[in-house]
């Protein structure tokens, strides 16, 4: 799965130009029975939101490792969203709990390595909250654009 | 049962320490030798793997790429040697072998007056070279070749000597350098240029893996600092204090003038670029498969360093004995040039 | 748990070990009682500062790994994971062993049915090398002249082959870059409690060794081996008892000092642009122990091209992998070419760790670190 990120996510250009917001590369771990479902109810009413993240489909938050989002950040992502379902609704009973403990783990490693902690974000969203979805999105887009591109040396 | 064994790492010429983890009489790994003074316990990824060799290494001997009986190889090859005219017989050594071995194989070359080649990646013997840790108390140390990735435990008294304040420059070539990360100035340019746009002191040390010409050897060497070279396998400068190296030019004349080649544990085709086929036989004493075992007709299997005892001398001078970490009864270099002489 | 105070009642080994040979005289019994195949320990090879794992099958080698050598940062977890997890064997175990061997044992990569472990109590080591190098300089002495060294009272003490002693105070050999190994400065568990038994001079008589008993197995092994005539008891004193947690207490006071001092951001280390993807770090881990399968040499991560590698697609990834399971062994700082102090950021990431859960590595009893526990429970 990871390999995918390749075709994902292009090597950033190492010049700093002006930023564009468009430049902004969000990579998306979306669970697929309900993050997942929750962008397909977006896509479906038609609701806007930022075009610049790429969305990767996973069976389960807790399938997600850490080292997936190190990769992301590795291979030019600005920021990561890891969408789940809500707690206590994980199809596979408990993968979203592992993941929420692992995402802490995340944090702490990439303070370590000067990513701000602003770039990696993650949120339960449901199939039916499309319009969470959305607006969780729009905001991450947001901080991304403030913060400007990631610059790993 | 298990066991761990020192021994020393035949990789390059640094000549780090290493352990090796017997498990029933089987290598099965290394640890790391940290009471060795040159490494303290550290090895490098080719150093680690180092072991493989003897996983790796021939069963048998081979004639003609098929399997072959050591004693029926061993009399073609006397066969080769006695029906060849001595002038175009050409003996390759190196410096994987001990000083032991090597001392074997110049008795046999000269006393039937076979030419006898080694080659030194194009380096030379100094009298006088600088030690470890002179390199790590230096004041400015000069560096050609990415010593840091090629012979990582030298990179690290580099490391040693900008941690103590001293500066470094480095001649760059490759695109990547590690020895260019820590470096304080790099240049990239010839090692000519790189000898004539710097200055040179008593408390500066010049560390090099290779050159561009043999004149850069003599421009070194005129140097008013220390010097340290450092060769590609273990004993290189073990040998060239019994032979005197061959450079690119001269092997190529030599070959190109050879109709019978013996290549003693080295892969000449991997250093040489010569087109081998001109040689009407070509026969190697090998311990496993390379580019030189590959176009033999005859493959005379040898002792890998784990199963022989014996000396090498490091890049800064020191000779270090090393024991057998196994017993086995493959023949060692010596033994072979014993049964050819018959 | 309980205390004891022990001695060997066999003459040879009570002189060649240290304090009481107590040690040496379990392992004797657990030999000759047939309990086990064999047992690990560090026996020197080519003078006192070479320590190399030795595993002994017939107690009449045992003689060579007594006496205690503070020149030989060795790991255990490692060589009892990789070849002798199928062997019922005993091994003594410095704290960062045991803590090593507990974290196998929770990734059924060692079976605690399997292991006798002696535990050592330890305040610290001395790399040889370097070991060398200093009692060059702050001794008088000649360091091929010594016969054997001791930490004790807060000072490294060297003993000459004529008897003489010389110490000198670590606090001023660590001031000056010399003494312990920097993890075995910040390391503050000094006594492996997860051993069945922990062995030290700290509240000893002379000539006895003073012994916790953590759990049945070390009661059995101390009563088994008095049974057998190889080792006599006694109770401490409460004053003695006092003094060896006094002592454990002053340790762990100066190490919670040494961490104060350490610890920067991984993006503020300038040594990982000299990492040269040896792996050497991974390889010696005694956590890690997935070899070939290691997901860093996956073709997904492996990136041969980029040397030094982006530091958060090698070492964020082993961080992610292992990090909370550290135990500040430090071996990774010990065989790295590059001389990279890579322990830092594990210990540091062990750390958050400790204070977002309780975890401390190979020491709380957690029967799985909590990342990977199946509970509903988030941090």
């Amino acid at each position: 799965m990871i390999s995918n990120l390749h075709y994902t996510v292009q090597k950033k250009p190492s010049y700093r130009g002006d930023l564009m917001s468009d430049d902004i590369k969000i990579v998306g771990l979306l669970c697929n029975w309900c993050c997942y479902g929750g962008a397909d109810t977006a896509g479906t009413a038609r609701m806007q939101y930022s075009p610049n993240i790429r969305i990767i489909r996973v069976m389960c938050s807790g399938r997600i490792s850490p080292s997936m989002i190190f990769k992301a950040f590795q291979e030019g992502a600005d920021g990561v969203f890891v969408g789940g379902c809500h707690i206590g609704d994980c199809h596979y009973d408990a993968g979203n709990y592992k993941w929420s403990r692992r995402s802490k783990i995340v944090e702490d490693i990439l303070e370590e390595f000067g990513i701000e902690k602003e770039r990696f974000c993650h949120d339960w969203i449901s199939a039916s909250e499309g319009e969470k979805f959305q607006r969780t999105m729009e905001e991450f887009h947001k901080t991304l654009t403030k913060l400007g591109p990631l610059e790993l040396e | 049962m298990l066991e761990i064994k020192h021994t020393l790492c035949p990789v390059c010429s640094v000549g780090c320490g290493i352990n090796v983890v017997l498990n029933d009489g089987d290598i099965v790994g290394t640890f790391p030798y940290k009471r060795h003074p040159v490494n303290a316990g550290k090895n490098c990824l080719n150093g680690r793997n180092s072991i493989e060799c003897y996983k790796n290494k021939f069963q048998s001997a081979i004639v003609s790429n098929s399997e072959e009986d050591l004693d029926k190889a061993i009399a073609d090859v006397s066969k080769e040697i006695k029906s060849a005219d001595s002038s175009k017989v050409t003996v390759i050594c190196s410096g994987n072998e001990c000083i032991e071995e090597i001392e074997a194989i110049k008795n046999f070359a000269e006393s039937n007056g076979f030419n006898l080649a080694l080659y030194a990646d194009d380096l030379a013997n100094f009298d006088e070279v600088a030690s470890y840790d002179e390199v790590a108390d230096a004041c400015k140390v000069f560096v050609i070749g990415d010593l840091l990735y090629e012979n990582p435990l030298i990179g690290r008294r580099i490391v040693h000597a900008k941690q103590n304040g001293a500066q470094i420059y480095a001649l760059v070539k490759a695109e990547k350098s590690v020895t260019g990360n820590i470096a304080d100035e790099c240049f990239n340019g010839s090692v000519d240029e790189f000898l004539s746009n710097n200055d040179f002191d008593e408390s500066s040390v010049i560390v090099f893996n290779q050159i561009d010409s043999p004149e850069d050897l003599d421009k070194i060497n005129a140097l008013n600092c220390k010097k340290l070279p450092v060769f590609s396998k273990p004993n290189t400068k073990g040998a060239l204090s019994i032979i005197d190296s061959k450079s690119k030019e001269e092997l190529t004349e030599l070959l190109d003038n050879t109709k019978l080649l013996l290549v003693f544990n080295d892969d000449i085709v991997e250093d040489i670029d010569f087109d081998f086929s001109k040689i009407s036989k070509i026969i190697s004493f090998a311990t496993c498969k390379n580019n030189t075992t590959e176009i033999s007709d005859i493959i005379i299997p040898i002792k890998t360093w784990l199963e022989k005892d014996g000396s090498f001398v490091n890049a800064m001078g020191d000779a270090q004995t090393f024991n057998a970490v196994v017993e086995s009864d493959v023949l060692s270099e010596v033994e072979i040039i014993d049964k050819l002489n018959g | 748990m309980s205390y004891v105070l022990a001695k060997s009642q066999n003459d040879d080994i009570h002189k060649a070990g240290e304090c009481g040979g107590a040690v040496t005289s379990i392992l004797k019994y657990l030999l000759d009682e047939g309990l086990v195949d064999g047992v690990l320990a560090i026996s020197p090879c080519d003078d006192v500062y070479d320590g190399v794992p030795t595993f002994v099958t017939d107690s009449e080698d045992l003689m060579k790994t007594a006496g205690s050598y503070h020149c030989a940062p060795t790991m255990f977890g490692d060589l009892v994971q990789k070849y002798l997890f199928d062997k019922k064997i005993a091994l003594t175990a410095k704290p960062c062993d045991m803590r090593a061997i507990e974290e196998l044992i929770t990734r059924h990569k060692v079976s605690r049915d399997n292991l006798y472990i002696i535990g050592l109590n330890c305040g610290g080591t001395v790399p040889p090398v370097r070991g060398r190098k200093m009692i060059d300089l702050f001794y008088e002495a000649d360091p091929d002249d010594v016969v054997s060294e001791e930490i004790d009272k807060g000072q490294f003490i060297i003993e000459l082959a004529d008897g003489s002693e010389e110490a000198v105070k670590i606090h001023d050999l660590e001031k000056e870059g010399y003494g312990r190994r920097k993890n075995c400065q910040r390391c503050d568990v000094k006594i492996p409690r997860k051993a069945n038994l922990a062995c030290g001079n700290w509240g000893a008589e002379d000539g006895w060794t003073f012994i916790e008993i953590n759990d049945e197995k070390g009661q059995e092994l101390i009563d088994g081996a008095k049974k057998a005539g190889l080792l006599e008891t006694k109770s401490p004193a409460d004053a003695a008892v006092e003094g060896r947690s006094k002592v454990e207490g002053i340790m762990i006071k100066m190490a919670k000092n040494s961490q104060k001092a350490s610890f920067p951001l991984v993006n503020e280390m300038d040594d990982w642009n000299r990492c040269i993807s040896c792996y050497a770090c991974r390889d010696v881990c005694p956590i890690c122990w997935c070899f070939e399968n290691c997901e860093l040499n996956k073709s997904y991560f492996k990136d041969e091209a980029n040397i030094p590698p982006t530091p958060i697609a090698f070492q964020g990834v082993r961080l992610s992998h292992m990090s909370f399971s550290c135990c500040d062994c430090g071996q990774c700082d010990d065989v790295c070419p590059m001389d990279i102090p890579v322990s830092l950021i594990f210990d540091k990431l062990q750390k958050k760790y400790f204070e977002r859960t309780g975890y401390v590595a190979g020491v709380s009893d957690d029967i799985k670190p909590p990342l990977y526990s199946p509970e509903k429970t988030e941090l």
